[in-house]
């Protein structure tokens, strides 16, 4: 599957997000489970690409995010994400990970995107809650959501991302 | 040759990060105009969400309504009861509104004066949520083509939902007042009063607590008649927001920091959870001068 395609389907999940998704929810677990999806997508391609290719998509996912729903303030998750997307490549690209390092990896790289998050609202001072009734009350159950949605897409995503760099290996390898 | 490259790269992450900071130093706050770049993008995606939100909201909705259908038949028979009073009432309604027009001539009403309530409800639907516990932006279909200007309110039927944040050409941002925070420095202040009391009460609602679900109103004098289970509504001084638009009950009023005011929390009257339809209120053109 080529990148085009893999983008294609990014923007259909990040446009469910704040739509088919938010309907799923119970009325009691709006703002408790935040969904992640494009973030997954980010962490899969720096596990199964490269780090270049996540800190661009997360970079331009975090943007679009940002402008889509510009509320308040702009970039906070263009940084969070293109920076995560980046650290992780750096640490993991291409290691062959398995299901479970995938998964670890996915899990706490999801938990310091919502800490970047978490102080860049604190510092600009938009939100004045403490980070540990934060973590208890969106960062963690969001995290289970994470883990269901990567394990979920872990086979077809690790194929589309592995696949999409073969026409490329040439370039690459200099 | 390889320790240059890394100067590069720390040289290019730094400028990275300078931008980011200036960025999100810039976007905070009143705006009045959009960039097209901004515009071009909150557009495209409302347009897209708006085929994905609605029929999920029609097809929740159905799913409730057909698992609670006795309860459907029973608010629809206080309907009919609530639209016979509504039609009884209604008669009343206009010999009043007439009578008083004639004596706001005969008073000599200044033309703002006489506009002060005339507020018109522009229906919009709601286009999506953002998810961000942060910043739970909603998303509605009516844009700076339909009228709409930043800081107008958003009310359901039940009561005042949020603030209009930012304008594009056909969609908007609203912040819910669930956002509202004494300590942030982009928050608003409403002014607030007391339903039946309007002369006599005042106070101001900034602050929402997420951990009790209550606004707080402050800034509320001594002897103030204020007491538990008031209706506050927007008093409509300063003239921002119009005047009328329920916020909540009085929970329970203590004094305040500095022990020379009153501070009450209020439970929201409004429905912040999967809105479908909700009204802007546009003020009439002739009070909308604001500093």
């Amino acid at each position: 599957m080529s990148l085009q395609r893999i983008i294609g389907v990014m923007v259909l999940f990040f446009l469910s997000e704040g739509t088919i998704f938010y309907w799923l929810l119970p009325d009691d677990m709006v703002g408790r489970i935040v969904p992640h999806f494009t973030l997954a997508f980010v962490l899969f391609a720096a596990l199964y690409r490269g780090r270049h290719s996540a800190l661009l998509l997360g970079l331009s996912f975090g943007l679009l995010q940002d402008l889509a729903f510009y509320g308040r303030i702009l970039g906070v998750h263009a940084f969070a994400m293109g920076l995560v997307g980046y650290l992780t490549g750096l640490l993991m690209e291409r290691k062959r990970s398995t299901l479970l390092m995938a998964l670890s990896m996915i899990g706490l790289s999801t938990l310091v995107h919502d800490t970047v998050v978490y102080f860049i609202y604190r510092v600009f001072r938009l939100t004045d809650q403490t980070f540990e009734w934060a973590l208890s009350q969106h960062v963690i159950p969001s995290l289970f959501l994470q883990l269901l949605f990567a394990l979920a897409l872990y086979i077809p995503a690790r194929r589309w991302f592995e696949g999409s760099i073969k026409p490329k290996t040439d370039e690459e390898e200099d | 040759m390889f320790n240059w490259m890394r100067n590069k790269r720390m040289f290019v992450l730094m400028i990275v990060f300078i931008l980011f900071v200036a960025v999100l130093g810039f976007s905070i706050g009143d705006r009045k105009k959009l960039s097209w770049p901004e515009n071009f993008a909150l557009d495209t995606t409302g347009f897209f969400q708006q085929w994905l939100y609605r029929p999920a909201g029609y097809v929740s909705n159905l799913v409730h309504d057909l698992s609670h259908m006795r309860e459907v038949y029973k608010e629809n028979e206080q309907l009919r009861i609530a639209a016979a009073a509504y039609a009884r009432d209604s008669i009343k309604y206009n010999g009043m509104e007439a009578k008083l027009k004639d004596l706001q001539e005969d008073l000599d009403f200044t033309e703002r004066q006489k506009q002060l309530d005339n507020y018109k409800y522009l229906i919009a639907q709601v286009v999506a949520v953002n998810n961000d516990p942060y910043d739970e932006t909603i998303r509605i279909n009516l844009g700076s083509k339909d009228g709409i200007k930043p800081n107008m309110v958003v009310v359901t039927n039940k009561g005042l939902v949020g603030l209009i944040m930012r304008v594009d050409p056909f969609f908007s941002s609203v912040m819910p007042i669930t956002k509202l925070n004494v300590n942030s420095i982009d928050t608003k202040l409403i002014a607030a009063t007391v339903l039946g009391k309007e002369e006599k009460s005042f106070g101001i609602v900034d602050n929402y607590d997420s951990e009790t679900g209550k606004l707080s109103m402050s800034k509320i004098s001594e002897h103030d008649p204020l007491k538990k289970g008031d209706t506050v509504i927007t008093s409509g001084e300063g003239g921002v927001y119009p005047r009328g638009m329920v916020i909540g009950t009085v929970d329970s009023s203590q004094v305040g920091d500095f022990g020379l005011t009153y501070t009450a929390t209020i439970t929201p009257a409004a429905d912040f959870d999967h809105l479908t339809e909700v009204f802007v209120v546009q003020t009439s053109d002739l009070g909308a001068e604001t500093p």
